[in-house]
Formats: structure tokens, sequence, C-alpha cells
């Protein structure tokens, strides 16, 4: 339930394996392939990127916060494991998503504002009918069984910051490395305190300001580090923020910290290359991959009808 | 007896969160254009589940996406996969509020004998053609917890539907509830409830506020008409319209719904315009609850001052009047942080009165001393001191004295009236029409209600 993850409907009835997911995702191709094949869409990567900067363009218009963003992302992210990308308007079921997730976690926006607002960001493609917008809310509900309270691992990067001494910066990029995990897969595939204490992980071994480029690397590197084993730079005592301890021991105390915890560190480490995949995806997403997802979803709305 | 029970749900949905307008709920959004008419389809959402479909049926897809032109609109129609007639037997109607409607219904599914209780959101539109409108923040609130939470003291969501616009959820069936008991016990002449009664209703009662709590849900309506008892003394928390998640919210919880809790079961704390309350306020409810079940009565029967505008909460004057005549003047010594409450200004308009509990509780014939202690523990005037679920489950009262049952009707043999379930208005799909100003009580409150529509 809301306070406890293990009993709660995420767990029970949305959290599922890679190979669950691939095969559900495969199902739904399988379903009409020649649509599939008439409408090519980019690879998911590049569209889950497309979709989290189309959806913060919508966000920002309202202000929205961040969670209710995280929360309309993994709304998207479930009904197409549903639904038939093809057969729906991506951008009504992400203003629906967004519109519903405002309203659950407490911060609503007339359904008027947000359709209005969609249609500024797309105006070519965002049905301007209101009751549009309510009738996929209905779907997306259905869809969803109804299980709409979601857990975020922003509530375990909040707990653990005092117990693992983050600094600020190092809390803050954990942030930012949470928001970018609901551009992956990995809240359909992992309980939200393992994501949580693998932005943790990326924050210190990666330290705040590297540039994207660089945090392939490093955090390879801090993998590979860690496979290595945990016990070779666990000198000195103190609190984790305190200077004068060299960035290893650090990662060192964190690892030990991890293991006493019996943190799964092998999720860890897949959450981390799905992190750094992603990394990697946004790296290519040039402005014209970007326009290619704009021309592609256009097309096969129109074409399908589907405005 | 009329009781000021009515829900406002709907209301305080609309008075919305410092944003005037932009909650006004669904009730006032309708799209003032004409939805472009939709050409038939053959393409139906169930297309997409059949796993036979053949090239002829793709064929006559592509055609009418032709004839359907580029910019049309036509996304697939919605399409409940399951239709509430095809699953249920209605019964009959049982209760209507301003939320919309509830029925009494058997599981068509053979071997199933189990009674349901089934709560139709009514389309937020009148009449007419009823257009989709978007889902009132509390209908979300409640699909989303009752689908979450699991327990035996809190009713259970056997399932819900969205079929034709409309939300159905379905309940488990509760023959009873706490209005209805306190009913028949005051009329025609006064029966008290056996204090055995009184107690397994009070611990399951906060055996499931306290299940609520622990998962960081406020249930913030509770009152006698909210709380079920099933037939074998069961008691189900119902109604979880109003509950919210008290999380580190993003918002205040004042900012959401500025007005909670029907007025005789509101904390001072609300009363005094506290906008940060917490889980106490539900443990104020259950101690008038609680004493209600003693006295038969609503020990705090304030009249309700009536919003004037939209955007101002009123000060309840005479509800506040009602608990200090009783309860005696909130002063610092009892409530420290009273002085800080934004109407406390209010407060010092009203003469003094001294803690007239005692006297109360014992003119209304109650004795059990530790059910005295219980009492003044949940009235706390502090909310920092008030008993909270899991302290108030640990008082001497439920170990001592007569022994606590997990069936609140174990060793009694009254004989309380079934619901009153009317067969003439069973048909569940006809449109809600709103019936504003009526009480969603479900005793008597039906009977009136026939008169009325009559």
């Amino acid at each position: 339930m809301a306070a406890n993850y293990w009993a709660s409907s995420q767990r029970l009835h949305w959290q599922m394996s890679r190979q669950r997911l691939a095969e559900v995702r495969s199902a739904l191709d399988a379903q009409d392939p020649k649509t599939v094949q008439q409408y090519p869409l980019p690879e998911l990567r590049h569209l889950s990127i497309y979709f989290n900067s189309q959806i913060a363009r919508l966000g920002r218009r309202m202000q929205t916060r961040q969670q209710a963003l995280a929360t309309a992302q993994l709304y998207i992210r479930r009904f197409y494991t549903k639904v038939p990308i093809r057969d729906t308007n991506p951008y009504l079921v992400m203003a629906t998503c967004l519109y519903l997730a405002l309203k659950m976690e407490e911060c609503p926006q007339h359904i008027r504002i947000v359709v209005s607002e969609a249609r500024t960001c797309w105006p070519d493609v965002m049905p301007s009918d209101t009751a549009k917008l309510a009738e996929c809310e209905f779907y997306l509900i259905s869809e969803m069984n109804s299980y709409l309270i979601v857990h975020h691992p922003y509530r375990t990067l909040q707990d653990l910051t005092p117990v693992l001494s983050l600094t600020s910066e190092e809390n803050n990029t954990s942030w930012q490395v949470i928001n970018d995990s609901c551009l992956t897969d990995l809240p359909l595939l992992y309980p939200p305190h393992i994501i949580a204490l693998t932005a943790i992980f990326l924050s210190v071994v990666l330290k705040t300001s590297l540039p994207q480029t660089n945090i392939h690397a490093a955090a390879s590197s801090a993998v590979a580090a860690n496979s290595s084993g945990s016990g070779g730079n666990s000198g000195g005592g103190g609190a984790y923020g305190a200077s004068g301890q060299g960035p290893q021991a650090r990662i060192g105390k964190l690892i030990e910290w991890y293991a006493e915890s019996k943190v799964d560190m092998e999720a860890v480490i897949e959450c981390t290359q799905e992190i750094i995949s992603l990394y990697e995806a946004w790296e290519s997403f040039t402005p014209s991959a970007e326009k290619n997802c704009k021309d592609q979803l256009c097309r096969m709305i129109k074409a399908r009808g589907i405005v | 007896m009329q009781r000021a029970e009515d829900r406002e749900v709907d209301d305080k949905d609309d008075r919305g969160g410092g944003r005037p307008g932009l909650l006004t709920s669904t009730s006032t959004i309708f799209n003032t254009t004409t939805p472009a008419q939709r050409p038939p389809s053959k393409r139906k959402r169930e297309d997409t589940h059949n796993e036979e479909g053949d090239e002829g049926e793709d064929e006559q897809e592509e055609e009418d996406r032709g004839e359907r032109g580029l910019h049309e609109e036509i996304m697939p129609p919605y399409k409940s996969k399951v239709r509430v007639l095809e699953e249920y037997q209605i019964i009959g109607f049982i209760s209507s509020g301003t939320y919309g409607r509830v029925y009494k219904a058997r599981s068509k599914l053979p071997g199933n004998t189990k009674e349901y209780a089934i709560k139709k959101f009514k389309p937020d539109k009148e009449g007419e053609v009823i257009q989709y409108t978007g889902i009132s923040q509390s209908a979300c609130r409640e699909m989303a917890l009752c689908s979450e939470l699991s327990h035996e003291n809190v009713i259970h969501l056997h399932e819900i539907i969205l079929e034709d616009k409309c939300i159905y959820m379905v309940f488990e069936y509760a023959e009873h509830d706490l209005l209805q008991i306190v009913h028949y016990h005051s009329h025609p002449e006064r029966r008290p409830i056996p204090e055995a009664t009184i107690k397994s209703v009070l611990w399951q009662l906060l055996n499931g506020v306290s299940y609520l709590h622990q998962n960081w849900v406020l249930h913030r309506d509770l009152k006698p008409a909210n709380i079920m008892v099933t037939a074998t003394g069961e008691v189900k928390i119902g109604d979880l319209g109003l509950a919210r998640l008290f999380w580190k919210p993003l918002q205040s919880l004042y900012t959401g719904d500025k007005v909670v809790v029907t007025i005789w079961y509101r904390a001072p704390e609300l009363l005094l315009g506290s906008k940060h309350y917490t889980a106490a306020i539900d443990l104020w409810a259950v101690g008038c609850i609680f004493a209600e079940l003693l006295a038969l009565r609503p020990i705090f029967k304030g009249e309700e001052a009536k919003m004037e505008k939209k955007s101002t909460v009123p000060f309840q004057r005479n509800q506040m009047q009602k608990i200090i005549e009783i309860l005696g003047s909130p002063s610092k010594e009892r409530w420290p942080a009273v002085t800080q409450q934004p109407e406390y200004n209010q407060l010092q308009t009203f003469k003094q009165y001294p803690n007239n509990l005692e006297a109360w509780y014992h003119q209304i014939g109650a004795t059990n001393a530790l059910g005295f202690q219980l009492l003044s523990g949940l009235l706390n005037y502090d909310p920092t001191q008030r008993l909270t679920a899991q302290s108030a489950l640990e008082h001497p009262y439920f170990s001592e004295g007569a022994k606590l049952t997990l069936n609140a009707f174990e060793g009694q043999s009254f004989d309380y009236p079934h619901r009153r379930v009317s067969q003439d208005d069973n048909d569940i799909s006809l449109p809600g029409t709103k019936r504003s100003g009526l009480p969603d009580d479900s005793l008597g409150g039906s009977r009136a209600k026939r008169l009325k529509e009559g």
C-alpha cells in the first residue's frame, strides 16, 4: 500500500521481468504486423526521449512538479504495454496521462487548461475537444486496472540522504538520475528503492559536474571497480562527506554500506547499465533524430486518422 | 430525524486549490462546441485483441481511413471490456448523493452468491447527451485508494468498471451502518447499545483507522453513515471519496480541499482554520462517533454556517460553541498551539466554560471509567496530545471489563432492519440525475427521496 511498496499495486501488478516486458511488447506488435510495418516508429529509447521532452514542455507550461511528470511518464509506459501505440494518438495520451497524474499527485489542473496548453504545444495533432481527453482518461484508467498510485525513487533518496551523508550536489545529481530513469523501462522492472540506490551510486561515483559525455566512462569504471572487490579501499572512518577522504574511499564506504544493507547489487548494476545506455541514446538523439520522431508520429496519426 | 449528513465532496472539490476556477471540477466543464460527428467505425477496440483478425477486415479499415480523410477526429471510441449488466443482476436502489447512486447487486457468475454494493458515479452533465467531462478528483482518489487498500476493517473493493461514460465501483455489501444502528437504538424508544457491541465497533473502527494512517491515508470524512457493519458484525470503513495520502504532499492538505469532514465530526483545529492538519482529525471524528454510540445522538450537533462565497470559508461559530459547552474553553494550558490557529481571535469572543465532559458522560448514563478516559483522550483539543489510532487500540478500555469480540453483534439479539432497497428505481443504466441537497444517508433517506421525487 501507500507506505509499503511490497504490498503496493505497483509491486503486485505493475512490475515485470525484462523478458516478460519484451514478450508483452512483441505480442502487441504481432497483433497488427501490417500496420507496424506500414508506420515505422523510432527505436524505443529515442521515442522515450522524445516523449519526455514533449511532456516536460507541456508540464512547464503549467509549472508542473517533477513528481507529477514522473507519474505521468510511468502511466504512458504502462498504457503502451497494453495498447499498441499505433492505435492511439500519443500526444493525446501524453496530455491525458499528465492530466490524471496531476490529480493523483494532488496538484490538479482543470481539463480545459490541460487541453488548451497541449494545443499550444502540439497544434496540429492535439484534439481541441476536452471530451476527447476525458474519454482517453477512461481508456487509460481501464488499461491500468485503476492502479494509479505510484511509488517513486525520490522518497528513498530523501530518506537516505542523511543516512549516507550525501552532499547537496550528490543529492541533486541523484535526483536528476532518477528523473532520467523515467525515460527508461526501469520503473516497470525494478522497485523504486533500487533505482534510488542506483542514482546515489552513480552520483557518488561520477562526481557532480561531469559532462554527460564522460558519464559513461566513469560509470563503467565504477562498475568494474565494484565488481573487482569492495574491500580494497575502506580506510579511514568519519562521515561520508568528510573531506580528506579520496573519492575511492568514499565509493568503497558506499559499497560497504550497500553490502551491509544487503542491497541487490546485481540489480543496481543492471540499472546502472540501463541508465548508461540511455545516456548513449541521448547522445545520438540529434535534432534530426528528434525531427524524425515528430514526423513519423505525425504521419502515423494523420494517416490513421486518429487525431 | 433529518440529518445534515449530505456529502460535500463535490462542493469541496469545486472550491479548489487556491486557483479559483481551476478545480471547478467537472460540473462546469462542458465543452461548448459540438464534437465532430464520428463516422461509424468498423474499427473497434476488440479488434486489437482479436487474434483472428483477417485480411479482409484490414482492408475494410483501410477503406474507412480513406473515407475519413486526413483530419477528422476519430480516435477509436473507448469501449469497456466488461459490462455491468452482463456481470451483475441489480437487486435494487440503495441511496443517492451528490456523487451518484448506490445499488445492491448480485453477481451473475454461477456459484458466486455474494452480494455487492455498486456505487455509480454520475456523469456530471445532466440530461441531454452525456459527454465525457473528466473524472472528479474525488472519484480518482477513491478509485486509486480503494484499489490499493486491503484490510478487514476497510470496505473491500471488488472491481471498477468504466463503461458508457460512467464509473461503477463494485464493493462488498454490508447490511448495516452505524447511523442505522444508532437510529434503531433511539427509535421509537431509547435502548442503549450493549457495551460489548460498542467496544467491538470502536476497536474495529480504530483498527481500520490505524491501518489507513499507517499507510499515510487520511480518511477525512469519518461519521456514522460511513461506517458499515456487516451482518456478521464486522466493521468496514467506507466512502473514501475525501480520503487522501498525506506523505509529504506537494501542496498543503488545506490547499487541495478547504473544507473537510462533516461539520459535527470536524476537529477543533479544522474549525480554527489550521492549514497543516494531521491524522489526528480522524481520531477526533472517532471520538465523536464513540460519544454518539453511547449517547445515541451526536455529541456536538452544531448548525453549519453556509459558504457565502466560494473563496472564503466561514468560521463555524455554532459548531465551536457546541464543543466548548461540553469540553470547556480551549485554553493555552490545554492546547499550547491554540494561539497560532488562524481563527484564534474568534475564540476570544466566546464565553468561558469549564470542562463538562465528565458530567455529560454521566448524564447520558455511561458509567465505565475507562471508557471516559478513552473518550477524553480522543476528544483532546490539542491534536499533538490526542490519542493516535494505535495508542487508542492499546487503551485499557479494550483489555479490561467485558471481553472484546470481533463480532460486534456477539451475544446480543437485536433485530436490526436490513438496508432499505427500493425495487422500483433499479435501472442502473439510466443516467444519474442530480439530486442536490438530499442527504445521502442510508436510513430513511431513500423513503424521503421517494416522496420528494414521486
